[in-house]
């Protein structure tokens, strides 16, 4: 099966300190990927890049066998099929309905299917009565929930999550980690980003390992 | 002290009476200075938002322009849109020198610079994970500045009010575009000037409690939808 992504000789320079090299990259459709490594090695670059939120400035970049100008501007209907969650997400003013309207009214789903997305979204992240909630008043847990039904609500291929258990209680990770399971049972590719090595081990069949900025293993 | 009493005595009363050349001051300010803001805020929004978005070369060259240009002395703009619009100048035919439009004109050559840099700070001062977030939630470019237009709207309102705060206080170019005339393009400020100089300190004082009235009424407003 072609890897939904593959990347060779990638170089992302970030100022004049930092650069992420990729030296050969290749992710497998419909599996968890772990990003492993220390602070600073580059993960969330990594994920940057993947992203499309980053330009490489030198590389080859395929999506599903397609290859990609990463360094170009425009790739709207590309970016639609991938969605990063931030380590520290930023939730947009308002209440968490907007939050999760706000990439499903960009895609022109109508407001019945939205308010359905939302309402079962919601429920799988265990916010069932957040939809109206102000998002000045939720806990770093729920902001990092909302972040990651905001993405979810897409339904994405793949699914982008930077150190995604960070402000998650150690009560929560366990449902979290079979929230992963089963998007990725239902065909989507999930690549996150951890400095945990046990959840690492945990969910890793895939693991990317990063350090010093080089993409070390695939 | 007595005399300043009187005064503001007699002023309260001209506010209250609705004295017509009060009314007709006041009027002509909102009037030239609203339309002003609305075209400044029509292109300098945009131009904030572009020199806030963009990277190229010479761009640092164009923000300390527009910051030079923020500090426009209002006779400057005055004298050189006077030059231009004067009989003898190349825009002279247009006859729109002593009229509210010609001081709509200078108003906004004043405020735009101010706008387009008070939200060119507002889109670099606004919180650096917007933009990842908006484009990995698949919004397009258009998409992109609407949302980013919203969550810095505190700082938009601020740069309009700002402009507007700019031109309804200013003097120079109303006195200079606009003639002074009584009723068509005689302002409160231009009114104070005037008034004052002829000795009719109560009438200036009158338009100066207007002005002040105006200032906070919009300050007010600022505050109100801040908190909402």
């Amino acid at each position: 099966m072609e890897p939904i992504y593959r990347l060779k000789n990638i170089e992302c320079r970030l100022g004049e300190n930092f650069s992420l090299k990729v030296h050969q990259l290749e992710i497998d459709k419909h599996e968890i990927h772990v990003v492993s490594g220390p602070n600073g090695a580059g993960k969330s670059t990594l994920l940057r890049v993947l992203a499309l939120l980053l330009k490489p400035q030198q590389g080859s970049f395929f999506y599903s066998g397609q290859p990609i100008d990463p360094s170009a501007s425009n790739h709207l209907s590309l970016r639609r099929k991938m969605t990063l969650v931030e380590q520290f997400p930023y939730l947009i003013q308002g209440d968490v309905f907007s939050n999760l309207a706000f990439g499903l009214k960009n895609r022109r789903i109508s407001r019945a299917e939205q308010v359905h997305r939302i309402t079962e979204t919601l429920s799988i992240v265990g916010l069932d009565d957040f939809s109206q909630r102000s998002i000045k008043e939720l806990s770093g847990g729920e902001v990092q929930r909302v972040a990651l039904a905001r993405a979810l609500v897409l339904q994405p291929e793949v699914l982008l999550l930077d150190e995604p258990t960070a402000n998650i209680d150690h009560d929560s990770l366990a449902g979290f980690e079979q929230i992963l399971h089963s998007l990725v049972k239902n065909g989507m590719t999930v690549i996150m980003s951890t400095h945990d090595p046990a959840q690492a081990v945990r969910l890793g069949r895939n693991m990317v390992r990063v350090e010093g900025g080089k993409v070390l293993e695939a | 002290m007595d005399y300043l009493y009187e005064s503001l005595i007699s002023a309260v009363t001209l506010i209250f009476n609705l004295d017509i050349d009060v009314r007709s001051a006041v009027w002509t300010s909102l009037y030239t200075s609203s339309t002003a803001i609305f075209f400044a805020s029509l292109f300098g929004i945009p131009t904030g938002l572009w020199l806030g978005l963009s990277r190229f070369r010479g761009r640092r060259i164009l923000v300390t322009l527009l910051n030079t240009l923020m500090a426009l002395p209002t006779v400057v703009v005055g004298l050189l849109l006077f030059g231009l619009l004067s009989r003898q100048g190349p825009l002279g035919s247009w006859g729109l020198l002593f009229t509210p439009l010609a001081m709509i004109l200078g108003q906004m050559v004043l405020a735009t610079p101010i706008v387009a840099n008070l939200v060119l700070a507002a889109v670099t001062g606004a919180d650096r994970r917007i933009l990842p977030t908006l484009l990995t939630l698949g919004a397009s470019p258009l998409q992109t500045v609407v949302q980013l237009l919203k969550e810095i709207r505190f700082g938009v309102m601020a740069a309009i009010i700002a402009g507007f705060g700019r031109v309804i206080a200013e003097v120079g170019v109303a006195m200079m575009l606009g003639g002074n005339i009584r009723g068509v393009t005689r302002t409160m400020t231009t009114a104070i000037a005037l008034e004052t100089s002829k000795g009719e300190f109560a009438f200036g004082l009158s338009l100066g409690i207007i002005l002040l009235a105006v200032a906070l009424m919009v300050n007010l407003g600022l505050n109100f939808v801040q908190q909402r």
